[in-house]
C-alpha cells in the first residue's frame, strides 16, 4: 500500500486526498489509506491523531454541558433545571473535562505524536502496548458517557463519600469502572514515555540536550506511574462499597469518609501536574522558537519540572483543611503547598527571561503562550491563597476554588494544548492555517476566559458556593458577566474548530520548518515520513540553538 | 541417544539456540531487551503503588486502633497464611529455575519448570479459597447481610477485614493472571523454535511472577503477623 509516487496517475487518487503526496513518497498520513490501516495503526503518529479526534470530541461534550450550566446560572432563582438536572450537568462537565480531555490532552496527543521524533526514534518502545492504551481509553470513556447520559450521575467528578456510596441514587458504579479504566490507558502512556524516553534516544541525544517538552513528559509520565493505581484502589474500593458492602468508607460498616478523600487527592493533586506540566512543556518549545532566543535556564527548567512532579505528590491534604484533619497537618500541608510554587515561578521567570530582548514574533501560537503565561500566574497566585490556612476557611468550596482551577487546568492546559495545536499543526497535517483567525481566536479565548472566570474570583470571595444553581439576587450580576463571557470563550474555540479543518484540505502546503524552530521534528518533512526518520539524526551540541545566543553577539534574526 | 546422532546433535542434546526476534523500531536486540525490562519494572512499580494505598490504610488503622485490630487479626488463619508464604516463595523458586534453563536454551526442562510454577500458584488459590470458606464458618465476612459479623461491636475491626478482604482478592486476581499467562505461554514454549525468538518473554514474566510473590511477602505481615 506504499503507493505515493506520480506515476499512480490521477484517476487513482481520491478526490480528497491532498496533492502533498505525488512525488513525496509515503508520509505516515498517506502511506496507507484503509480505515483498517487507522484503526489497527501501531504508527504513533496515526494514534496520536485517533487520541486528537475522541479528545475533541469529549471537549465538545463537556463545553456544551458547561454551557448548561453557565445558562442556568443567569437566573438566580434556579428555575432554568431542576435540582437534579444540575446536578448531573455539573457532574458530566466536571468528569468529561477532568477524566477524558484535560488529563489525557497533551500527552496523548502532542506526546505520542512528538516524543518519538523529538529523540529521534522511529517510534515509542511499545506500538501495541500504545494502540491498546488508546482503545483502553475509548472503552473506559465511552462507559462512563454512558452511564452519565442514559443514567445520570451527581456526585461532581470528585465521587466524594458518602453521597457517592449511600445516598446518591444514579449510575455511580458503572461511571466509576470507566474513570478506573481510563486509568489503565494512563498508565500505559505514561509508561510507554518513561521507557521509551530512557532507551531510545538517538545517539548523542544526552538528557540535557532533550528538548524540555521531553523532559516536562518525562515528569508526568512518572506522576502517570506513581499516582494513577493510588485512584485505581480508591474508585475499586468505592465500587466494592457499593457493590457488595465491602465497607470501606462508610462509617455504618466501619469505615472512614476522610479515608476516600486522602486516596482520591493523592491522585487528583498530582493530577493537576499531569494538566500542567505538558502544557509547560509546549510553551517551553513555542517561546524560544518565536523570540528566537535559547531558552533561559535550559537546567533549571528541565528540573523544576521533576520538582513541581516530586512536591505535587505532598500537598493533597490541602483539599482537607476543613474537614478535621489535625492541626499539624494542615499547617504542614500548607507550607508544603507554598512550596509548590517555587518551580512554578522558576519556570514562568525563566519564559520571560526568553522572551526578554528576543526578536519577538506574534504569531498564533507565541499570543497562546503569552495567554498562557498571564492565566497560569493568575491561577498560581490565587493558589497561593488557598494554600494558607486561615483564607481557606474563607473560600473553602466556593466560586473562589471554582476560579482558581479554571485558571490553572483550563488557562494552564487547554491555552497550551491550542497554542501546541497551532505550532505543530503544519507538522501534523503539513498545511498551514490562516494566520488571522488564529490571531483572531487566541484573542477571544484569552478575553473571554478573564470575563468568565474572573468574576467568578469576586463571587466566592463574597461567598457565594460552588455546585449551587439557587444564589442570593445579589449575586446575579456579577454571574450573567461571567455566563456573558462564556459565549465569548465558545466562539473562541469554534474558531479554531473551522479553520485548522479547513486547512487539512485547502491550506497551503507547510515547508518542513514554517517557524524557524530547533528541534529533531523541524528536520523532517511535514507531515513527517512513516518511520519517522530517513537518515539517522544527529544531536545538536546545545537544545535550543537559536540565532541569538547572547545579547552581546549582536547576532539578530531576520 | 541413537546410534545414527551426528556430534552437532550430541553437543546441543535436548537444547534450542537462545534469542530474541528483533523488532524493526529498536536498533539493537540489546536495546529492546533493554526497553522490555524496564518496561515491566515501570508496571511493577504502579502494581506496587496499587497495594500500598491498601497496606499503608491497614497499618495506620493498627495504630490507631491496636486492640480491634488485634481482635480481627486473631481471626485469620495464620497458618494457612504461613503455609501459602512458603508455597509462593517455593513457586519463585521454581520460576528462576525455568528462567535459567531458558537462558540454556533447554525447552522441556523449562516447561516443566513452569507447570511446577502454575501448580504452586494453584495450590495457593486453593488454600485461600479454603481460608475463606473457614472465615465464612467462623462469621468473619461482615459484608454478608444474612451472616450476623463475630466482632459486631467493634466498627474498626470490620474495616481491617474489609482491607483484608480486598487486598488479598486483589492479589489473588494477580495471580490467576499470572497463571493464566503462564499456562499460555507455558504452550507456547513448547513448541519448537521459542526460545531462539522469545527467550525475554520468559525472563519478563518472570520478574511478574516474583513481584506477585513479594506483594505477598508484604502482605502476609501486615495483615497476619503484627503485633498478633
Amino acid at each position: 500500500m506504499t503507493s505515493g509516487t506520480i506515476t499512480d496517475g490521477p484517476a487513482l487518487r481520491d478526490p480528497h486526498t491532498p496533492d502533498s503526496r505525488i512525488g513525496h513518497g509515503a508520509d505516515y498520513l498517506h502511506a496507507e489509506h484503509t480505515l483498517r490501516s487507522w484503526f489497527f495503526t501501531t504508527d504513533h503518529k496515526r494514534i496520536a491523531l485517533l487520541y486528537l479526534a475522541s479528545i475533541t470530541a469529549f471537549f465538545v461534550i463537556g463545553a456544551v454541558t458547561a454551557g448548561l450550566v453557565r445558562l442556568a446560572l443567569v437566573v438566580p432563582d434556579g428555575q432554568v433545571f431542576t435540582n437534579d438536572t444540575y446536578n448531573k450537568l455539573f457532574t458530566i462537565h466536571g468528569v468529561v473535562m477532568v477524566w477524558f480531555f484535560l488529563i489525557p490532552s497533551i500527552p496523548a496527543t502532542f506526546g505520542n505524536f512528538l516524543i518519538p521524533l523529538m529523540i529521534g526514534a522511529r517510534d515509542l518502545a511499545f506500538p501495541k502496548l500504545n494502540l491498546a492504551s488508546w482503545y483502553v481509553f475509548m472503552t473506559g470513556a465511552l462507559f462512563t458517557l454512558a452511564s452519565v447520559v442514559l443514567g445520570g450521575v451527581d456526585t461532581g467528578w470528585t465521587f466524594y463519600t458518602p453521597l457517592s456510596t449511600a445516598f446518591s441514587n444514579t449510575w455511580v458504579v458503572p461511571a466509576l469502572i470507566g474513570v478506573t479504566i481510563v486509568g489503565f490507558s494512563s498508565i500505559l502512556t505514561g509508561l510507554n514515555f518513561v521507557v521509551t524516553i530512557h532507551t531510545m534516544r538517538a545517539p548523542g541525544m544526552t538528557w540535557f540536550r532533550l528538548p524540555i517538552f521531553v523532559w516536562t513528559h518525562y515528569a508526568t509520565s512518572l506522576i502517570f506511574l506513581l499516582a494513577t493505581p493510588v485512584i485505581t484502589v480508591a474508585l475499586v474500593l468505592l465500587i466494592a462499597e457499593r457493590a457488595f458492602h465491602i465497607g470501606v468508607f462508610d462509617p455504618a460498616y466501619g469505615g472512614d469518609p476522610v479515608l476516600f478523600q486522602h486516596l482520591f487527592w493523592f491522585y487528583s493533586h498530582p493530577a493537576v501536574y499531569i494538566m500542567v506540566l505538558p502544557g509547560m512543556g509546549v510553551i517551553s518549545e513555542i517561546v524560544p522558537a518565536f523570540a528566537q532566543k535559547k531558552l533561559f535556564g535550559y537546567k533549571f527548567v528541565a528540573y523544576a519540572a521533576i520538582g513541581l512532579a516530586s512536591v505535587t505528590f505532598f500537598v493533597w491534604g490541602h483539599h482537607m483543611f476543613v474537614n478535621g484533619q489535625s492541626d499539624f497537618a494542615s499547617v504542614a500541608f500548607s507550607v508544603l503547598s507554598f512550596a509548590v510554587a517555587v518551580p512554578s515561578a522558576v519556570k514562568v521567570y525563566n519564559w520571560t527571561a526568553t522572551i526578554h530582548k528576543g526578536s519577538l514574533k506574534l504569531d498564533t501560537p507565541m499570543l497562546y503562550a503569552m495567554g498562557y503565561i498571564g492565566l497560569f500566574v493568575l491561577g498560581g497566585l490565587t493558589g497561593l491563597y488557598l494554600a494558607t490556612l486561615a483564607i481557606n476557611q474563607h473560600v473553602h468550596a466556593t466560586y473562589f476554588v471554582v476560579a482558581h482551577f479554571h485558571y490553572i487546568m483550563v488557562g494552564g492546559t487547554v491555552l497550551a494544548f491550542l497554542g501546541g495545536l497551532h505550532f505543530w499543526w503544519p507538522k501534523i497535517t503539513g498545511r498551514m492555517y490562516i494566520e488571522a483567525w488564529g490571531r483572531i481566536s487566541a484573542f477571544l479565548i484569552f478575553i473571554g476566559f478573564n470575563v468568565t472566570f474572573f468574576p467568578q474570583f469576586i463571587l466566592g470571595y463574597l461567598g457565594m458556593p460552588r455546585r449551587y444553581h439557587v444564589y442570593p439576587p445579589e449575586f446575579q450580576f456579577l454571574n450573567i458577566l461571567s455566563s456573558a463571557g462564556s459565549t465569548i470563550l465558545a466562539v473562541g474555540y469554534i474558531f479554531p474548530m473551522v479553520y485548522l479543518v479547513y486547512s487539512i484540505w485547502f491550506g497551503k502546503r507547510a515547508p518542513a520548518n514554517p517557524w524557524d524552530a530547533r528541534g529533531f521534528e523541524w528536520t523532517v518533512a511535514s507531515p513527517p515520513p512513516a518511520h519517522n526518520f530517513v537518515t539517522e539524526p544527529v544531536a545538536p551540541k546545545v537544545p535550543y540553538d537559536y540565532p541569538i545566543q547572547a545579547k552581546e553577539t549582536g547576532r539578530q534574526h531576520s | 541417544m541413537s546410534a545414527g546422532a551426528t556430534d552437532a546433535a550430541v553437543a546441543g542434546e535436548g537444547r534450542d539456540a537462545v534469542g530474541v526476534k528483533l523488532v524493526s523500531h529498536f536498533a539493537t536486540v540489546e536495546q529492546q531487551k533493554h526497553a522490555a525490562v524496564l518496561g515491566m519494572w515501570a508496571w511493577l512499580l504502579t502494581e506496587l503503588l496499587l497495594f500500598a494505598g491498601l497496606f499503608l490504610t491497614a497499618l495506620v488503622l493498627r495504630i490507631i486502633h491496636p486492640e480491634a485490630v488485634q481482635a480481627a487479626a486473631r481471626h485469620l488463619k495464620f497458618w494457612i497464611g504461613a503455609t501459602n508464604t512458603v508455597v509462593l516463595i517455593g513457586s519463585s523458586l521454581t520460576m528462576s529455575g525455568a528462567i535459567q534453563l531458558s537462558r540454556l536454551g533447554w525447552p522441556r526442562g523449562m516447561v516443566r519448570f513452569m507447570l511446577a510454577t502454575a501448580a504452586l500458584g494453584t495450590l495457593f488459590l486453593l488454600l485461600k479459597g479454603y481460608e475463606y470458606y473457614a472465615d465464612y464458618q467462623e462469621h468473619m465476612m461482615p459484608f454478608l447481610s444474612d451472616r450476623p459479623y463475630e466482632l459486631k461491636d467493634s466498627p474498626p475491626s470490620r474495616l481491617f477485614v474489609n482491607l483484608y478482604y480486598v487486598a488479598t482478592s486483589l492479589h489473588g486476581l494477580h495471580l490467576m493472571t499470572g497463571i493464566t499467562i503462564l499456562l499460555v505461554m507455558t504452550w507456547q514454549a513448547s513448541r519448537p523454535g521459542f526460545l531462539s525468538l522469545h527467550q525475554n518473554r520468559i525472563e519478563i514474566f518472570g520478574l511478574y511472577w516474583h513481584f506477585i510473590d513479594l506483594i505477598w511477602i508484604l502482605a502476609f505481615p501486615t495483615l497476619y503477623v503484627l503485633n498478633r
